[in-house]
């Protein structure tokens, strides 16, 4: 943590930023009193991030937004907003995320990341790289498996990278191959951040998650090239060629974890089971391979797995249920359609569109983790992104990857803290560590960006879409 | 006080295991009595889960709104603190209070209102379309879930104004490495920092 730690304590900081959230707060509010016609959508955004920037929980400064925007400026009662708190979260695609968390707890600490690491490295580690392109392989397919980035991350860090730095990798070089291949979890299906663009815009998850499928292969494999490049270039060890025996033996020992892949991905594409019930299959599948197949957790160690997976739901379903009375709040004041409108007014294309739409969500990656930034901004941007023609599949997978680099990059990044705890690096040398990479996914983010069939074509061809 | 908080931290764990269960045992049963097994299925087919869904749903809304009361507790509300973590302590330590009071306030408010909706359904017939359980009964964890939430915003509230203390994540143990916080949503960035210097 030490490491990690924000900025030094200064008793001689600036004292002016304080007045900011006031300022926003107050602005908006005092030129309508002064007679002004300015735009509501500036009085809820400048409510909305002042009471942010005071550092409260997202959660409670949309709830209370929404509550004294109501309150104060319209008629509505505000006792709707108690019965939304409710019935804001009462649909069945949101509990995949709950779900998919404890899926992922399980399959952490249940010795799956271990064989899976075995099996990659068996694969590919004689190439240039060795373990940190086996590092990648072991991302990509834990990634098909868990719905999480930094569950990615912890999974296959925290075995990979003390086995690297013992082998005489760089530990720059090792933390940003995991920080960034790790980015793959919310990529490759299952994703927790689909499933929360799919509730926040309805649009169909499981077409979703099939949507992701292509362009997480391709962003592994241009990880993989990175790091092959970078290691051909400073002449990294290499693991002796495994034989096809040994390949066999890790593939049969990491088998259990790679069945749970076809499990999700095939149930949903079949329709056996719906994107919810796939998620808590695979939660208790994975407690099965956990407890009894690897025996690697005890059983005694199972309540503190559910706690810690039903503490980190509830903290997402209580954004989400403020974040549906937000939206909500959006939909009444019709600011999707004059943003639309003024859009469209000012002749912006789709091509201008997305790069503002890219720009501000790594913005937005700068201070809020990315569940917070889909549920804030999906609903805003998406009334525009249909209006212009854009797929909103499409526009479902680009924003999936603008989370991807944001987790990546300081100061919020999810998945640099994670690493930061495992090699011990302070979050200044883990982001020289990640840039290589980091260039890399921004590349991909263009190409997924203006090239809207990487995403689009699978599930079309499937008859998802 | 260690009572409430074993009882919140064991029901929350509850319905996270018990929906995970309730939802694998309705979807086996749903294959299941479609293989013609001759005995097996006619008694499956006898056996009705079709409440399955709404019963996980309202498990997960009843351990979300605890659960987000475990969570101030345990500190893991993530928020942005780019701001307040450069300020000079005394006006720090004033808007990490200040946030965590709007907290208190918020749920206090939306526990009132929820209470008060919740009495007025009680005293109607209506039910919950698959379960046809009183609908009041599923509506009371807005009121009690709120209301504790308010509690131990106050409560933080209180041991920081005291202590300049800030709840912080236990730490998770994962095999090969020491005792390391890993869990993402503690990230630095997403949190206040506790009080620095004394003001």
């Amino acid at each position: 943590m030490s490491a990690a730690s924000p900025v030094a304590p200064r008793v001689d900081a600036p004292r002016w930023p304080a007045l900011v959230p006031i300022f926003l707060v107050a602005l908006p509010v005092a030129l309508r009193l002064t007679g002004l016609d300015i735009a509501n959508a500036w009085i809820i955004f400048g409510l909305l991030f002042g009471l942010m920037l005071t550092g409260m929980p997202i959660s409670i400064s949309l709830g209370l937004t929404v509550l004294s925007y109501l309150f104060f400026m319209t008629t509505v009662p505000v006792q709707s907003v108690a019965l939304k708190l409710f019935s804001g979260i009462e649909k069945f695609e949101i509990m995949a995320i709950p779900f998919f968390i404890l899926a992922g707890n399980f399959l952490t600490h249940g010795g799956v990341a271990k064989r899976m690491i075995n099996f990659a490295s068996s694969m590919v580690g004689h190439w240039h790289g060795g373990l940190g392109l086996a590092g990648v392989l072991a991302c990509a397919l834990f990634a098909a498996v868990s719905g999480s980035s930094p569950a990615t991350v912890v999974a296959i860090g925290s075995i990979l990278l003390p086995a690297m730095i013992k082998q005489g990798f760089p530990a720059r070089f090792g933390a940003g191959v995991i920080t960034t291949s790790g980015a793959l979890g919310i990529l490759i299906p299952p994703s927790i951040v689909m499933v929360m663009y799919g509730v926040a815009t309805n649009t169909s998850i499981g077409a979703l998650f099939i949507a992701g499928i292509i362009p997480g292969i391709v962003l592994a494999t241009m990880l993989g090239l990175t790091t092959w490049w970078r290691a051909r270039k400073y002449d990294y060890p290499r693991q002796p060629r495994a034989t096809w025996i040994e390949r066999w033996r890790a593939f049969r020992e990491s088998v259990w974890g790679l069945l749970l892949v076809v499990v999700v991905i095939g149930g949903i594409y079949t329709g056996i089971f719906t994107p919810t019930e796939a998620a808590a299959m695979s939660a208790v599948y994975a407690f099965l391979v956990a407890v009894f197949v690897y025996k690697d957790m005890p059983l005694a160690k199972v309540p503190k797995v559910l706690l810690d997976a039903a503490s980190m739901s509830a903290m997402l379903l209580y954004i989400i249920t403020n974040a549906v009375m937000f939206s909500y709040l959006m939909t009444a004041e019709n600011i999707p359609q004059e943003l639309t409108a003024w859009m469209i007014d000012k002749g912006l294309g789709p091509i201008a569109f997305l790069l503002v739409v890219n720009l501000v969500l790594l913005l937005a990656g700068n201070v809020m983790e990315p569940s917070s930034i889909v549920l804030i901004m999906a609903p805003i941007m998406f009334p525009v992104a249909i209006k212009l023609g854009i797929d909103p599949i499409h526009f479902g997978i680009l924003m999936t990857v603008n989370m991807e680099v944001g987790m990546c990059h300081p100061p919020v990044g999810l998945n640099l803290y994670v690493a930061s705890g495992i090699t011990k690096m302070g979050i200044t040398e883990l982001t020289i560590a990640v840039w290589p990479w980091l260039v890399t996914m921004l590349a991909f983010l263009l190409i997924v960006t203006y090239w809207a069939p990487m995403s689009t074509w699978l599930p079309k061809t499937l008859g998802m879409m | 006080m260690k009572v409430l908080d074993h009882l919140e931290e064991w029901l929350i764990a509850f319905l996270m295991g018990a929906a995970t269960l309730l939802i694998f045992v309705a979807v086996v049963h749903r294959y299941a009595a479609g293989m013609s097994i001759p005995v097996v299925q006619d008694a499956l087919l006898r056996i009705d889960l079709s409440w399955a869904q709404e019963l996980c749903i309202y498990m997960f809304i009843w351990m979300a709104k605890f659960g987000a009361a475990y969570g101030v507790r345990t500190g893991i509300h993530v928020g942005v603190d780019v701001m307040i973590n450069r300020l000079p302590p005394r006006l720090h330590k004033s808007y990490v209070l200040f946030g965590l009071l709007a907290g208190a306030l918020f749920t206090g408010i939306v526990g009132t209102l929820g209470a008060s909706f919740t009495w007025d359904i009680g005293h109607t017939d209506t039910t919950t379309p698959d379960l046809e359980m009183p609908k009041w009964i599923a509506y009371l964890c807005i009121p009690l879930g709120s209301f504790l939430m308010c509690f131990r915003f106050l409560q933080v509230a209180w041991t920081f104004n005291r202590t300049g203390e800030l709840p912080h994540h236990d730490v998770a143990h994962v095999e090969g490495i020491e005792a390391v916080d890993l869990n993402p949503y503690m990230a630095p960035g997403l949190h206040p920092a506790p009080a620095r210097d004394k003001p």
